[in-house]
């Protein structure tokens, strides 16, 4: 094992932030629709176009983008190195598909009830999500369950178990997509496709610190993740308790994916690209690979939902679609440049 | 000499009579039977037939058709755009009415390919849907009573445009779905509705029927009416919803409606009554006045009362 080298850490993450938080202002001021900076700040509180446009609509809603496009990335390359297979994103271990279906039984049983947050002081949120992040928890026990091969976390079964619940659950959402009223089967169907739309500060403010912890955590364990990648058993010679290590990071990247499909949906291929690129630019030493994969998440799906709100305009195109559409090409170039250099994984 | 015309005349007979025959077979000639066993394939097609009175002709329904109350005891071929197949032939038809929009290409040659006689109608403006509520009528032989139903629902709108006529037109947004924000868009009859109603739809120029719109589009169209047409949810939440965008003039002056009506989204004969109701939440004060007994419109102009 390599030792860190400091000064590349510093360096990657350093432009890879200064890049998030040029990315940040950038989507705040590009959208459909014109907006006048000066008069955006003149009077912030008060019944302003221009402040709500920026304040209200945007700016939430980029601050959402990063959190999610972070975390899945970050969700994405634990997962890859804990299952030992390049396919593995966040959509595959089941909890993306009981979020989906707890949501959608929240939107046809208490489609758009508000709960009121410390009295209504601190304003309302929507059922909705909380419905989709109980079904994310019970999915995750449920998974769980069926992943111990002898007493322990399998990979492979972990794999098989996360792919075959949600195929499963796959097909109780498009049961339950066929009995509801039509117009509201277009709802279900557009909440399915994921979206980062959101005006309540609260909620991008609870995804970002569950999201740091879980990201923090994650990073703490990555030195124990280069080992894990090397082999189980050579990781269990160089002292790292394997079978701890793999329900700790099952429990806490399924807890980060729950509430990320929760508010957002399932926006794909965030999780599955945003590692593999990373890994062809910095390499595969998962203490700069995760912070790295983190930054450059955020930065994509920041930029992915302000083309998705810009190409169409006024209409808005789910996420999920130019995540996928300028993605894949990109990837796709990587990996051919790069052929033969070094392994993908 | 005197032969001569005889000659062309026995071939341009036939060629009239194949010309005539193809025809007929294609619009269904008077000398042949009307249809008798009907499937109709969507909520707006069963509640035209019911109101023209070809509701006892109907022998399958989608699981959506709920109006008029009968409609809901009919046999059942499937969905709106996932119709089964099997029901449908089961039904023996002789003739099937679907949606042009809606209507599964695929499944339509399929019937067509079993014999089914497949008519298909078109709603994506208010003309098609007058158009073809006649069409309908004058396929099962009553033409008088789709062109009774026609003028009838012509008047209503008449009567509604002559009511807002006076008032300014008021930006309005019109939402099928919450979250995600779905409105109506351009080349949709219900944007046409709004405009008939003394509104102006927000994004009435886009190019899609239906589209997701962003919320800063919305703030920055600055619409004075929003409705909520979509799924569930009360009044109050629905104003709850919007609170936060205290420049949008729907916000400030409270005219944030939750408001879900089949008369609005079918694109079906109660369309007429549809457009009274946009108009109701779009100019109350202009259907205000006349339960005072005043001139109609009278208070259009001014403020709301």
């Amino acid at each position: 094992m390599k030792v860190l080298d400091r000064k590349k850490m510093i360096w990657v993450n350093g432009a890879l932030l200064i890049l998030l938080a040029l990315s940040v202002i950038a989507c705040a001021l590009l959208g459909p629709v014109r907006l006048d900076l000066a008069r955006a700040w003149q009077n912030i509180f008060a019944a302003n176009p221009d402040a709500e446009i920026l304040f209200r609509a945007r700016l939430p809603r980029v601050l959402l983008g990063v959190a999610i496009g972070g975390g899945m990335a970050a969700c994405g390359v634990v997962l890859q190195a804990l299952l030992g297979n390049p396919l593995a994103c966040p959509q595959m271990l089941g909890v993306s598909g009981g979020a989906s279906l707890g949501g959608i039984l929240g939107l046809i049983f208490f489609p758009h009830w508000l709960l009121p947050i410390a009295g209504g002081l601190l304003g309302e949120i929507s059922w909705v999500p909380l419905a989709a992040f109980l079904g994310a928890l019970l999915s995750m026990i449920f998974v769980y369950r069926f992943s111990l091969f002898h007493g322990r976390l399998h990979p492979y079964h972990l794999l098989l178990s996360g792919v075959i619940f949600n195929a499963f659950i796959a097909a109780v959402i498009m049961f339950l997509n066929s009995i509801v009223d039509f117009y509201q089967a277009q709802g279900l169907l557009f909440w399915l496709m994921g979206s980062l739309s959101t005006r309540a500060y609260l909620t991008v403010a609870f995804i970002w610190a569950y999201i740091i912890i879980g990201f923090l955590w994650l990073w703490a364990k990555g030195l124990s993740l280069n080992l894990i990648t090397v082999g189980e058993e050579a990781a269990m010679q160089l002292g790292v308790e394997t079978a701890a290590l793999q329900r700790q990071i099952f429990v806490a990247s399924s807890l980060m994916i729950g509430a990320m499909v929760s508010v957002s949906g399932m926006i794909g291929f965030v999780g599955l690209m945003v590692p593999h690129v990373m890994r062809l630019i910095v390499g595969g030493d998962h203490r700069l690979l995760l912070p790295a994969s983190f930054l450059a998440g955020g930065i994509f799906l920041c930029w992915a939902d302000t083309l998705a709100r810009v190409l169409l305009a006024p209409a808005e195109l789910p996420v999920g679609i130019v995540t996928a559409f300028f993605g894949g090409p990109f990837f796709l170039y990587l990996l051919y440049r790069e052929g033969g250099k070094k392994p993908a994984l | 000499m005197s032969y001569r015309p005889k000659i062309l005349a026995a071939p341009l007979f036939v060629v009239s009579l194949i010309v005539l025959a193809t025809h007929a077979s294609f619009v269904q000639a008077a000398s042949a039977p009307y249809p008798r066993r009907i499937v109709s394939l969507a909520p707006s097609v069963t509640e035209t037939l019911f109101t023209l009175g070809f509701g006892n002709r109907i022998v399958g329904v989608t699981t959506y058709c709920d109006y008029p109350a009968e409609a809901r005891k009919l046999p059942k071929i499937g969905g709106f755009t996932n119709p089964s197949l099997e029901a449908i032939v089961g039904q023996r038809p002789d003739l099937v009415i679907g949606v042009n929009e809606s209507s599964h290409p695929v499944k339509v040659r399929e019937m067509e390919r079993l014999g089914i006689k497949v008519a298909l109608i078109s709603v994506t403006s208010l003309n098609d849907i007058l158009n073809s509520i006649q069409s309908i009528a004058r396929w099962l032989g009553n033409p008088e009573a789709g062109e009774k139903l026609a003028q009838k629902i012509a008047r209503q709108i008449d009567a509604v445009k002559k009511r807002v006529a006076p008032a300014p037109r008021r930006a309005t947004l019109l939402a099928v779905g919450i979250k995600p924000l779905v409105a109506v868009g351009g080349k949709n009859f219900i944007d046409e509705l709004i405009t008939l109603a003394g509104g102006e739809n927000i994004a009435g120029q886009a190019a899609q029927p239906w589209l997701n719109l962003p919320d800063e589009y919305v703030i920055a169209k600055a619409p004075r009416v929003i409705i909520e047409a979509g799924m569930g949810a009360e009044r109050e939440q629905s104003a709850k919803r919007w609170q936060d965008l205290k420049s949008i003039p729907a916000v400030q002056e409270q005219r944030v409606y939750y408001y879900r009506s089949d008369k609005i989204l079918r694109p079906g004969p109660r369309i007429g009554e549809g457009l009274e109701e946009i108009a109701r939440l779009v100019h109350p004060e202009c259907f205000a006045e006349s339960q005072r007994g005043l001139n109609p419109g009278s208070g259009c102009e001014g403020p709301r009362p």
